[in-house]
Order: C-alpha cells, then sequence, then structure tokens
C-alpha cells in the first residue's frame, strides 16, 4: 500500500503539486490522466521518491519513507526503490549495455543475484515481450516499441511489488502503442499494484479500478472508471474528457 | 630565408628533434596527470556535499583565471630547490591542465540523459554504481574527443615551460637563435615542429573521434 499526503512541490517558482493525497491499495491499478504540465509525473516521481516532495509524506507498506521527521538514508532509500519499478516516457534503456545487461545489471548489483541466476530469469522475460533473439544486441538497434518493452522487463526483473508507469506510450509511434499496451495489461493481469499516468482514455478505462483526474498541482476528481469517463461530476474533468474523447 | 631555414633543419636537427621530444614527454604527462587530477575535480563539483564543490569550483576557476605562465613562475619558486625544472613546470602544467579537463569531464557528465540516473536509481542502483555502470561509460564518447584537443592545446602550452630552459622545443629555439643569429628562421623552424605535431595529433584524434560514432 502506498500513501501519499499532502504531497507539495515547487520547481522554483512554479508550483507543481498542491496538497495532492492519495492512498492506493495492494493490488490496485491506478490511472492517473489530466492535461500536461498538470503535475501528473512528477507525483509519480514523487512516489518513489526520484524527486523529494518539498512537504507532506509518503508512506510505503506501513513504513513512512518521506515526511518532514522521517528522512531515511541513500541505502535504505535505494532498498526501498527496489521493490518499486518504474517505466519512463522516454524508455531511458541504458545504451551502453546489451539488452541482456539492461536486464541483469541491477538483480546482479543490488541484489546479489548469481549471473547465471540472473541471465536465466532476463531469458524467461525476453520471451514473454518476445525478445529474446534481441539478447546481445545493443538498445540502438531496438524500434520504440522494443525499447519500452526492454524497459519494462528490465524493472520486473527486480521482481517489484509496483510498476508505476510515466506515460509509457506517448514517445512512441503510433503502431507501437498497441504491442507495449499488451505487455502493461500482462502486468497488470499477474496482480501487481500499478500506477500509470497515461493519455490512453481507452487503455485506463479498460484496466484501472480507479482513475484519477489531476489539473494544477491537484486531484480534481477520482472514481471508478465508469465515474470518471461516463459521469464526470467536475466541470474541468468535463472539459478535460470533452477534448480528448 | 627558405635556405636558411632548410639549412637550420639540417644542421639542428638532433636538438630539434630532442627538443619535441620533451616537449612531447612533458604534454603527455600533463595530459595524463591533469586527467586524474581533473577527474577528481569534476566528480568534486558534482558532488551534494558543498565543501567539496566549493573547493573543487574556486580551484577551477583561480586557475583558469591567472596566465599560465605566473603559474609556472609561482611553483617553480615556491618549489624546494632540489626539485627539477623539468618536475616544475611538468606539475604547474598538471595542475593548470586539471581545471580544464575537470571542466570538460563535468560537461561530459551532464550531458548524459537525466532519464538515465532516474532509470539506473529507479532500479535501486545506489549513486555510485550509477555513476560507475551507467552514467561514466556513456561521459566517455563526450569527454575523449575533447580530451583529445586539450592534449593539442597542452602541446603549445608546454612551450612557456622553456622559461626555465627544460630543454624542449621552445628551448631548442633559444639555443639556434643565439648561435647563429638567425632568430626570424629559428622560430619559424620551431613552428614548424610545433605544427606538425600537433596537427598530426588532431588527425588522429578525428579517427578516434569517427571510430567512437561508428559504435554509437
Amino acid at each position: 500500500m502506498i500513501k501519499a499526503y499532502n504531497v507539495c512541490k515547487s520547481f522554483g517558482s512554479n508550483q507543481v503539486l498542491r496538497d495532492v493525497s492519495l492512498e492506493i491499495k495492494n493490488g490496485e491499478v491506478v490511472s492517473i490522466i489530466g492535461p500536461s504540465g498538470s503535475g501528473k509525473s512528477t507525483f509519480l516521481k514523487c512516489l518513489n521518491l526520484l524527486e523529494n516532495p518539498d512537504s507532506g509524506s509518503i508512506s510505503f507498506m506501513g513504513e513512512t519513507i518521506f515526511s518532514s521527521e522521517v528522512k531515511l538514508k541513500e541505502k535504505q532509500l535505494d532498498e526501498f526503490r527496489q521493490k518499486i519499478g518504474m517505466v519512463f516516457q522516454h524508455f531511458n534503456v541504458f545504451p551502453n549495455l546489451t539488452v541482456i545487461d539492461n536486464i541483469t545489471l541491477a538483480p546482479i548489483q543490488t541484489k546479489k543475484m548469481s549471473k547465471e541466476d540472473a541471465i536465466k530469469k532476463a531469458y524467461e522475460l525476453l520471451d514473454i515481450v518476445g525478445l529474446t533473439d534481441k539478447a546481445s544486441s545493443y538498445p540502438r538497434t531496438l524500434s520504440g516499441g522494443q525499447k519500452q518493452r526492454l524497459a519494462i522487463i528490465r524493472a520486473l526483473a527486480m521482481e517489484p511489488t509496483t510498476m508505476l508507469f510515466d506515460e509509457p506510450t506517448s514517445a512512441l509511434d503510433p503502431e507501437m502503442v498497441k504491442e507495449v499496451l499488451e505487455v502493461i495489461k500482462n502486468v497488470v493481469n499477474m496482480g501487481m499494484t500499478v500506477v500509470i499516468v497515461t493519455h490512453e482514455m481507452n487503455f485506463a478505462r479498460e484496466v484501472s479500478d480507479r482513475v484519477i483526474f489531476m489539473d494544477e498541482g491537484k486531484i480534481v476528481e477520482k472514481g471508478t472508471p465508469l465515474q470518471i469517463f461516463d459521469n464526470p461530476q467536475m466541470d474541468r474533468t468535463k472539459l478535460f474528457l470533452s477534448k480528448v474523447l | 630565408m627558405i635556405n636558411n631555414v632548410i639549412d637550420i633543419i639540417i644542421e639542428y636537427y638532433p636538438l630539434l628533434l630532442k627538443g619535441l621530444g620533451i616537449t612531447a614527454l612533458l604534454s603527455l604527462v600533463t595530459v595524463l596527470f591533469g586527467a586524474v587530477i581533473g577527474m577528481i575535480i569534476a566528480l568534486m563539483r558534482l558532488s551534494n556535499n558543498k565543501l567539496l564543490k566549493g573547493i573543487a569550483s574556486f580551484y577551477v576557476e583561480v586557475i583558469r583565471g591567472v596566465p599560465l605562465l605566473l603559474q609556472l613562475l609561482i611553483i617553480y619558486i615556491a618549489l624546494p630547490s632540489s626539485v627539477s625544472k623539468f618536475v616544475a613546470a611538468a606539475i604547474a602544467l598538471i595542475i593548470n591542465s586539471g581545471a580544464y579537463v575537470a571542466e570538460i569531464i563535468r560537461g561530459g557528465i551532464q550531458a548524459v540523459d537525466n532519464g538515465q540516473m532516474d532509470a539506473a536509481r529507479s532500479l535501486g542502483l545506489s549513486k555510485k554504481q550509477a555513476m560507475i555502470k551507467i552514467i561514466l561509460p556513456q561521459a566517455v564518447k563526450n569527454i575523449l574527443p575533447a580530451i583529445g584537443n586539450e592534449y593539442v592545446t597542452v602541446i603549445k602550452e608546454t612551450s612557456l615551460a622553456s622559461t626555465f630552459y627544460i630543454g624542449d622545443l621552445m628551448t631548442s629555439q633559444k639555443y639556434i637563435g643565439t648561435e647563429t643569429y638567425l632568430y626570424l628562421e629559428s622560430y619559424i623552424v620551431v613552428a614548424i615542429f610545433y605544427f606538425a605535431a600537433t596537427f598530426t595529433l588532431s588527425k588522429l584524434i578525428g579517427v578516434l573521434e569517427r571510430r567512437l560514432k561508428v559504435s554509437d
């Protein structure tokens, strides 16, 4: 379970998050939608503390990992992040490593997994996303869709309990969106806790238990996909949906 | 005049080659140790520790803001007289080059996409692990060509060390000029030698750069 309470974040004079509070239950799939610049991605990065909030608190599995009183040591933070996978808009695969090394690096370095075990596990994951024949290639030879599939299994190789997706299909060519969404659907079906920032409204409607609409650094409305997409209460939600649907 | 130039080369080529050798050695020593110092200073500047950051910034600003000739003189006089002139010149050049290399390395590291560090940290890698396994290997591609250019610059800058008559290429000119009174011609001769050295090196760096691009 992840709890964010009154999270605020500014970059310079630009206040990106204003008292954002959200509780995500174990196994829940939550989509965050909203216009660009509404603070969705920043909020996601606050959940695994890639960005430190200015104020507020974050807890994970009942343990406070960030608040005005609690400052975890770097090592504790690293251990906490191993439990939360993250997938980025621009893939952020490691161009200096082969596909297989992209996947095995973190398990070998942080979990002290043996190289043989890590490679075995990596091939299982590669098989799931159909990239086995690319194992020894470098990422520059992959298409955008392949890079994103690699980024997803790179995160899964750490066996996280939770996955964060930050606009995973926004940088993809249209014909590659589907293959990546299929993989994300697989992740959802594995029963993990998943938070997705997305502009794919149909996908959000299909996979989410709950949908959050954010605008100007605030959560404007939250509810089931039915409530948000078919019967939005707030004017700003209605306006946004009328533009994107 | 051209005849005089050719005569000087024919007559003094052992001296000139020896000078070129000393210039090359001094440059090589400077670049190698300068790279080590530059690496340390660059990492200090990029660290979160304010004291380390401050020391590194101060060092870079001072070195870049004071003429190299002055730095050479100050260090030469400050060092005990038992230190040889060559070593004194080398130390001054290393301290100087380190500051420039630090900026090259810092730029190279900062040019690596922020997303790489985010991705590495999101997997639970420590900052140090991310730096060694992900950021630095990518930064090397940005850094190596610029380091090569720094080497070219250093070759030219070592000429200032001839102030101490350390036997480098520029020092050979001083002997030749005094012996032959052919000042213009002797300057032209060492200019040719410097140019031959820097031009060759630039071309080699060009080849290296293209190789790095191919593997991109």
